[in-house]
């Protein structure tokens, strides 16, 4: 594309992303502030993971773009386009053929290899704001490894509900340290946070924040010994592709109270089709 | 014949520039948006697996003292943004000057507003006061690039942690400061978050430990 760097952002900005990103990969779980750029999506487009995209990617990568599992929702279509148009990069639906991953809510179920990115789009990064609004309060408390009261959130839920009732967002804790948000992806998802042997990079655009897990890294979701981490299960098989381990979507078909499941991972849910077929 | 005029001029370039600056013999990046990317990408995988190790393709810098891996961490990193520290036994004044030509760095002598440290494992002292970061912003440190006697996938020092599946080991030379350098990684763990991250070059080799890696020297865990 005339008139505009590789990949968008100007080299300047991109090296400040990167170095933020070393540090960012170097402490696993801090939240790393960086200068956000305006960019030519509003905020709650994933503009933050468009900034880490265009910071890491290279010419001869190929890339995959998600949204809520899906390749073909407006989101993924847009960004998908966008780095067609400034980086003129190769793109994929496919999982496996994918170098670099950006994703909105979801983490694919088809299971990541080494050397590969995901890149995650945060609105929120911090997983205590909503607890505590002072930003200054919430990075001395990330300091002091005072994340006593997120544990009081949880158990506020078992007392209201008899469980916990957080079911995105789900706040994990990353190598025994820092209390991280894992972005609105399902606590489904949480499992797979731990010991990936992807590198998982997170960008907030907004809030101008950005955070890592490396490969192999341990990651914990929070709970209690009495009350452990469950994820979600479903009564269902996804009606498309029979898939009885993947994350589903409900969806209405009728007005009469029709609706069936379907896995929220378009790729893994046709590769699968494509098996049985 | 293409090539060899295109060649010759790149050399007189090359001699009028290093008329100008006396940095000509310090190359910069041919492509700087394309190689930054793909050197960037090595540095990340090297960050975010410590201990691997990777080969580095730069043009190689006048002075082996550095070695083309770390002059390519300085130009991919490093910009008018950032503050270098150069240890005594690598500073000379074409290093400053090619710095300053290619990059734009800020030199400065104070170790502690450093975002980047250049030395080698003969120049590293414990004592230096590089900065940590604090406990609210642990980011702020300096990174250090360091220049090692020999980098190997062997014993004794043993590293663990994030990025590292298992364990994974790091040969990084037998002198003095090669030791005192995997003592101050080692020494990480009590500050962390605070601490020091560091990119080890030998050559265009390169590996990088940061500060959320555990290292145990393979001899020491013996005697325990």
């Amino acid at each position: 594309m005339n008139g505009y760097n590789f990949a968008y952002l100007d080299e300047q900005t991109k090296r400040m992303i990167r170095r933020a990103l070393l540090k960012a990969v170097a402490i696993p779980g801090y939240q790393v502030p960086f200068g956000g750029r305006e960019m030519p999506m509003p905020y709650g487009w994933g503009t933050g993971g468009v900034q880490l995209t265009a910071s890491i990617l290279g010419a001869d990568d190929i890339l995959k773009v998600i949204d809520q599992g899906a390749d073909d929702t407006t989101n993924a279509v847009s960004i998908r386009h966008f780095f067609q148009r400034v980086a003129g990069v190769e793109t994929t639906t496919a999982t496996t053929a994918a170098d670099v991953i950006q994703t909105r809510h979801r983490i694919p179920e088809t299971p990541l290899r080494a050397g590969q990115i995901l890149v995650f789009q945060v609105p929120i990064p911090e997983p205590l704001r909503f607890i505590e609004p002072s930003e200054q309060e919430t990075r001395l408390m990330h300091a002091l490894e005072e994340y006593g009261v997120m544990h009081v959130k949880l158990y506020e839920d078992i007392a209201r509900y008899g469980h916990i009732a957080t079911t995105y967002a789900y706040p994990v804790k990353v190598d025994g340290r820092y209390v991280m948000d894992p972005s609105p992806i399902p606590k489904f998802d949480n499992p797979k946070l731990d010991g990936n042997p992807a590198l998982m990079l997170f960008g907030a655009g907004r809030e101008k924040r950005l955070y890592a897990i490396p490969p192999h890294t341990r990651v914990e979701s929070l709970d209690f010994e009495d009350h452990p981490f469950e994820i979600q299960r479903w009564e269902h098989a996804c009606a498309l592709c029979g898939s009885d381990h993947s994350y589903l979507d409900e969806v209405i078909t009728d007005d009469q109270g029709g609706r069936m499941f379907v896995c929220s991972d378009t790729d893994y849910c046709q590769s699968r089709r494509g098996e049985v077929a | 014949m293409g090539q060899r005029h295109r060649e010759q001029r790149e050399m007189e370039t090359r001699e009028r520039v290093a008329g100008e600056t006396g940095s000509a013999a310090w190359p910069g990046l041919s492509d700087p948006a394309h190689d930054s990317q793909r050197l960037f990408r090595q540095i990340l995988g090297a960050m975010s697996e410590p201990g691997t190790l990777e080969t580095l393709a730069v043009p190689v810098p006048p002075s082996d003292a550095l070695g083309a891996a770390l002059w390519g961490v300085v130009l991919t990193l490093c910009d008018l943004e950032t503050r270098v520290w150069i240890a005594a036994d690598l500073d000379s004044p074409a290093l400053r000057q090619a710095l300053t030509f290619h990059t734009g760095a800020r030199i400065t002598d104070d170790p502690e507003s450093a975002d980047f440290a250049l030395l080698t494992h003969e120049s590293f002292d414990p004592q230096t006061s590089f900065a940590l970061g604090s406990d609210t912003y642990p980011d702020r440190g300096t990174t250090l690039m360091v220049a090692v006697e020999r980098l190997a996938n062997v014993g004794p020092s043993m590293l663990s942690g994030p990025g590292i599946e298992t364990t994974r080991a790091l040969d990084i030379g037998d002198t003095a400061g090669c030791r005192a350098l995997m003592d101050r990684l080692a020494a990480n763990r009590a500050s962390f978050p605070q601490g020091l991250d560091m990119i080890f070059g030998c050559g265009a080799r390169l590996a990088a430990v940061p500060r959320s890696t555990r290292v145990t020297r393979a001899d020491a865990k013996e005697v325990n």
